[in-house]
Parts: structure tokens; sequence; C-alpha cells
């Protein structure tokens, strides 16, 4: 459903103002990107995100609520970017990349499955602390964009974004256990890329 | 009881609400005696937390996709 925000944004948008129009690319333009992303990838995710723009202008007036504004949006993206490609319809793609810092694996276990080696505690442990330290925050971008193409979308969508996760299936049309795998060794990367960075204080 | 490696690969699922009663009931009952997964836990829960605060730049193109809209939208 759309929020009361949502309906203040559309009448200031539906009225031309384009200091309306600014908030509207301002609040949403990224979480668009991620789903065009994770459709057509990177070279042509920016284009996507414009053709779902005008769009999103042509159709602004048929806009009735029944989802919120930001899933109206994300839905017209992943319409943009499907047209386009629909005659290569994309195979979910869930071979996995290896990630700079590897990831949580079978080497951190032993046999019988304890800890071989354990977490260890990080100087940082709240993100407010984490986030203080400019190097982590450029560590963390370059780690969501070193992902392969669908666990980052995925990861973007549901953390940055906090989509939840049946959002995230019917926009990407991915089945609920892809979007969990996906999620799963996108988040687990991330974790070994921060503490190699806590251990080092490096990326 | 789970080991640590199945806590693990139930960590995501745990924390996102996708595991039955059963199954939450068996990571929790691990994490009640292993210090070692209740830090992973918590991490896990603090680097999504991050992620969700990482600030985001203002989008390079702003202006000119405004204008474009503003351009469509009196056709």
């Amino acid at each position: 459903m759309a929020t009361a925000d949502d309906s203040e944004l559309l009448k200031r948008l539906l009225a031309g103002d384009q200091q309306a129009f600014r908030e509207l690319v301002t609040t949403y333009q990224s979480a668009m990107r991620a789903v065009a992303y994770a459709i057509v990838g990177n070279r042509h995710a920016d284009e996507i995100v414009q053709d779902a723009w005008l769009s999103v202008v042509r159709n602004l007036s048929g806009f009735e609520g029944r989802s919120s504004l930001k899933t109206w949006l994300l839905t017209i993206t992943a319409n943009s970017a499907k047209n386009r490609y629909k005659q290569n319809r994309r195979e979910v793609l869930l071979d996995d990349l290896p990630s700079p810092h590897g990831t949580v694996d079978d080497d951190r276990f032993s046999s019988d499955g304890h800890w071989l080696l354990a977490p260890f505690a990080w100087h940082q442990d709240t993100p407010d602390a984490l986030l203080t330290e400019e190097e982590l925050r450029e560590c963390l971008e370059h780690t969501l964009l070193s992902l392969p193409q669908l666990q980052s979308s995925v990861l973007v969508l549901r953390e940055r974004q906090g989509l939840e996760l049946e959002e995230i299936c019917n926009i990407l049309e991915i089945s609920l256990s892809n979007v969990r795998v996906l999620i799963h060794r996108a988040r687990l990367k991330v974790f070994a890329t921060v503490e190699h960075f806590e251990e080092t204080g490096e990326c | 009881m789970l080991s640590c490696k199945q806590q693990v690969a139930r960590s995501s699922d745990y924390l996102d609400g996708q595991l039955s009663f059963r199954q939450r009931l068996l990571v929790r009952h691990h994490l009640l005696f292993c210090p070692n997964c209740r830090r992973f836990i918590k991490q896990m829960r603090v680097l999504s937390a991050t992620l969700r605060k990482l600030p985001e730049p203002p989008p390079a193109d702003l202006e000119q996709t405004v204008e474009w809209m503003m351009r469509e939208r009196s056709r």
C-alpha cells in the first residue's frame, strides 16, 4: 500500500513540482539501479534506469497506490529491463565467484563442524562506529561491486533498500530459495571482508 | 544439537525469519551454549545494520534526469 509520504510526494509530482522530481530520483534511483543491474548487468543498467524514469513520468497519473511507490517504481524498472532483453531470457546464475577475502567456508571448521578459526572481537562493533571509518565505508562499497551480479543486487535490495525477501522474489522473478542462497553467500563474503579489515586495517 | 558449521549455514535464514519453528529452536539452543556462534550472529546483525546505514551519494546525473523527466512530462 502507498504510504502517507507517497501520497504527499505524488500530489506534488502530479502538480509538476520540479523539487518533487528531484526528491523522487534522489530517494529511489539507487534501488532502481540495483534492479536493473540484476537483470541486464552493469553495461546497460543506467540506460534501463533512464527508460524507467520516462515510463514513470508517462504513467504517473495511473499510479493507484495499491503498492508502495517504491514497489511500483521497481516493478516498472524490472519491466523496462525485461522488455529490452526479452530475447535472451536470463537464467538465474547461482554460479559462485571467489571473493578477494573469501567467505566463511569449510576451511573455518573442523571435520566435526566446530570452529577451527572462530570469529574474533572487532575493534568497532556497532554500525555507527564501523561507519566512522572512511576506509571501511569505501571497502564496503568496493565489496558490494565485486560480488557476482545477482548476489550484489539481492544484498543491496535486502540490506540497503530494506526490501522483504518476497518483494525481491516478485520484482526479479527469482524463487525464494534462490534469493535465500544469494543473500547468504553475499553476506558471508561481506563478513569475511570486514573481518579481514578488522584484522589488518586494509580492504 | 547443531554444529557451528550448520548454525552458520542457517544464519541468514535465521536472521531473515525464514526458519521453521523447530529449526529456529535448534539455532537458539545452539547459540545458548556457543559463545563463538553468538559472536558470529551478532556480527552478522551488525553488518546488516551497517549496510542499511551506509550513506549513499546523490545520483550523479540528478539534474539531467530531472530535466528529461520535466521535458517528457510537458509532451
